[in-house]
């Protein structure tokens, strides 16, 4: 097949996959406890620099560094709640602007400890790459693929099939049912905003070995985020995957027939006119369920 | 306890007299530039490098007395997305008016800030030597207005001369192996639009056909789009011109996606020593440019002796890691203004401008001498003005293959 069709294919797919990798865990977390953790690409940054630490300075194999930062980040994210986000909870302006801070602080601080030189890397899975409809496509972006889908199935499933999960969507659902019932929501949201901040580090972890780790890519991960998820729909998983998919094709198709430069509109664009046509996203129901109430 | 303050007050009123009379006799070099990039900082410790070489020497002659150099610095943040260059020029005026910096060296690392604080520079004026902006219009600006810009003053590379060097080395691979198909993926930024625009028309009149020519926003992370066209039409040469992080990239996706074309041009994480540790080898047989002399220095004693003084003064692991771009031309510019005040005899401005244009020294970036627009001419030969130097990486060794006076082989095709 070869050619710039099949390249926009193959491409759009790791695109697409990899969108869907980077906004994962701010949906889930807003998904679960309505907190917009705006702390999202702070966490994804410190992700990569702290696997990339445990690597050189404790000499820990690849896979072991990345067990060990999902889980670092993971609790992280847990404390950011507890001491940033839980004194403000339900002001959601408050929430917004405490958790940005909290990313900004995180990125500066890496950028102020001088980590701006071109030294830091995490190595790839798989050296080299297949044909894919007669594309070449290395294996990591492959591998990103199918982290994007199993991560999707596996949160699906979490979220459907297990207690834990469940008493997490009650909350989401109806948080003063949820108490009555026993959930307890100060648990809750710490939880989601633990898994989201967990999520941020395995998006981290396997995207980060395409190139080298830099300052800006915290804001980055940050804006594809809300990219993806005000276009899909705050609260829905599969407005999100939409989102990821719609984004990830019109960025390389843009990118394939247009010219790259373009694709950084296509991404603030899809927020304009989403927010204005619909403010709830592809699949999202907020903003019509207000208006109906 | 009142007759013990009054008595304390004469001892703090000498003591805030004392501050600000030390200070004036030093003299004050301001660095307003990018510090959170390598090349921001490389020519800071590069420029502070030289001011302590000459403190050490007692300082500056200035008429009968001899004056220390001192150096004070803001950030400006100009490379950082979002930074506007009104930001970055309201950083530079605010270490202007609290300062008071006699001259400016370093400067705008963003050609953008370049070209707009050349006008702060015409209304303020005080000398500025310019040492990482790339911007050709700073040269167009200097000839149309002489008058206005001629505080204005540039020791690094510009688009211009760039074009030259990266114009010479296409040459050399058409006649060698016959190619003549191009790529161009760059920065959408000013000076790397500048270089591609130049470079693209005196290909186009050497005969090569230009298959794509790609502007990539600061902080691009996929370039698949231009290799997937660049290896269906048969581009035989990629030529990337990136200054950004992100654009290392670049690098392992042209491998991973087996783009048969050789990579020559500038890609900023893939120029210091520490690249093919940082690579693991994915840049074996790219041709890079350093755009001037220090990472690796030419073979003169003064260019030498800037290359090792960095290494004595901050370690051997950041000599390792002196970038491509800023660190040779920052150290010159101290010492080139040091000997403008000394034969001026004077800090005034117009004096200093006046021996300043007069400078002909040998510096770390090769023969230091200024065009009628203020510009240290860039070309091959490091006795008649500044060299760039291209290296090929091989087996994880930078191999000088441009200028031919002091290239250690010819570049290879071995990786393709």
């Amino acid at each position: 097949m070869g050619g710039l069709l099949a390249s926009t294919l193959v491409y759009g797919l790791v695109s697409s996959a990899t969108l869907l990798l980077t906004a994962l865990g701010f949906s889930l977390t807003f998904g679960l406890s309505g907190v917009a953790n705006f702390a999202h690409g702070g966490l994804y940054l410190l992700s990569g620099f702290t696997a990339w630490l445990l690597m050189t300075h404790l000499h820990l194999p690849f896979l072991a560094a990345a067990a060990a930062t999902v889980v670092l980040v993971g609790l992280v994210g847990a404390l950011v709640y507890r001491v940033v986000v839980m004194p403000v909870r339900g002001i959601h302006l408050a929430e917004v602007i405490s958790t940005f801070a909290v990313g900004v602080a995180i990125i500066e601080l890496f950028r102020w400890l001088g980590f701006t030189t071109y030294d830091y890397v995490l190595p790839v899975l798989v050296e080299d790459g297949i044909d894919v409809l007669g594309v070449t496509v290395d294996w990591q972006r492959l591998i990103i693929v199918a982290v994007a889908l199993v991560l999707t199935l596996a949160l699906w499933a979490f979220t459907h099939w297990t207690k834990i999960g469940l008493a997490l969507r009650g909350m989401s659902q109806d948080e003063y049912t949820a108490l009555s019932v026993g959930i307890e929501s100060d648990w809750a949201a710490m939880l989601s905003l633990a898994l989201g901040a967990g999520l941020s580090a395995v998006a981290a972890m396997v995207l980060f070995p395409l190139g080298i780790i830099s300052i800006n890519s915290g804001y980055d991960a940050l804006l594809v985020a809300l990219a993806v998820t005000v276009l899909g729909g705050l609260e829905s998983t599969a407005g999100m995957i939409i989102g990821s998919l719609v984004l990830g094709f019109a960025v390389t198709l843009t990118g394939n027939y247009v010219g790259p430069r373009w694709g950084e509109v296509v991404y603030l664009g899809a927020i304009v006119v989403v927010l204005a046509v619909r403010p709830s996203g592809l699949l999202g129901k907020s903003k019509e369920l207000e208006e109906r109430v | 306890m009142r007759r013990s303050l009054a008595a304390l007050l004469p001892a703090l009123g000498m003591l805030l007299a004392a501050g600000p009379a030390r200070a004036a006799d030093n003299i004050v070099l301001g660095v307003p530039t990018a510090l959170g990039t390598i090349e921001g900082q490389d020519s800071l410790r590069a420029a502070q490098l030289a001011v302590k070489e000459i403190n050490e020497q007692g300082g500056v002659q200035v008429g009968a007395v001899k004056r220390k150099l001192e150096i004070v610095s803001i950030d400006t943040r100009e490379a950082e997305a979002g930074v506007p260059v009104t930001d970055a020029l309201a950083a530079m005026e605010k270490l202007i008016t609290e300062k008071k910096p006699a001259a400016i060296v370093v400067g705008a690392f963003r050609s953008e800030v370049l070209v707009s604080a050349m006008d702060m520079i015409a209304r303020v004026k005080i000398p500025y030597l310019c040492t990482i902006g790339m911007s050709p219009v700073f040269d167009d600006k200097v000839g149309a207005e002489y008058e206005k810009y001629k505080y204005n003053f540039r020791l690094s590379l510009s688009a211009r001369y760039l074009v030259g060097n990266l114009g010479k080395t296409m040459s050399f691979l058409k006649t060698k192996y016959g190619f003549d198909k191009v790529y161009f993926l760059h920065q959408d930024v000013a000076w790397a639009k500048g270089t591609i625009g130049g470079l693209t028309k005196v290909m186009e009149g050497a005969g090569w056909k230009v298959l794509g020519s790609d502007p990539y926003p600061t902080g691009s992370r996929d370039f698949s789009a231009s290799l997937t066209k660049a290896k269906a039409g048969g581009a035989q040469v990629v030529v990337p011109m990136f200054d950004m992080p992100e654009s290392g990239v670049l690098v392992k996706q042209a491998r991973s996606m087996k783009v048969p074309a050789l990579v020559a041009g500038f890609i900023s994480p893939a120029a210091p020593g520490t690249a093919w540790a940082t690579f693991k080898g994915d840049i074996d047989g790219l041709v890079n440019f350093l755009f001037e002399p220090g990472a690796i220095p030419l073979p003169s004693a003064r260019s030498r002796h800037f290359t090792e003084a960095y290494g004595k003064a901050y370690g051997e692991e950041l000599k390792n890691r002196i970038s491509g771009h800023g660190p040779g031309p920052s150290y010159d510019a101290v010492y080139v203004l040091a000997g403008a005040i000394t034969r001026a005899g004077s800090l005034d401005a117009d004096a200093l401008v006046k021996e300043i244009e007069k400078t002909d020294m040998e510096g770390a970036v090769g023969r230091l001498i200024f065009t009628k627009t203020h510009s240290v001419p860039y070309g091959d030969d490091p006795k008649a003005g500044g060299a760039s130097i291209a290296f090929q990486w091989r087996q994880g060794k930078r191999v000088v293959v441009f200028p031919e006076a002091i290239a250690e082989g010819n570049i290879e095709l071995h990786a393709r």
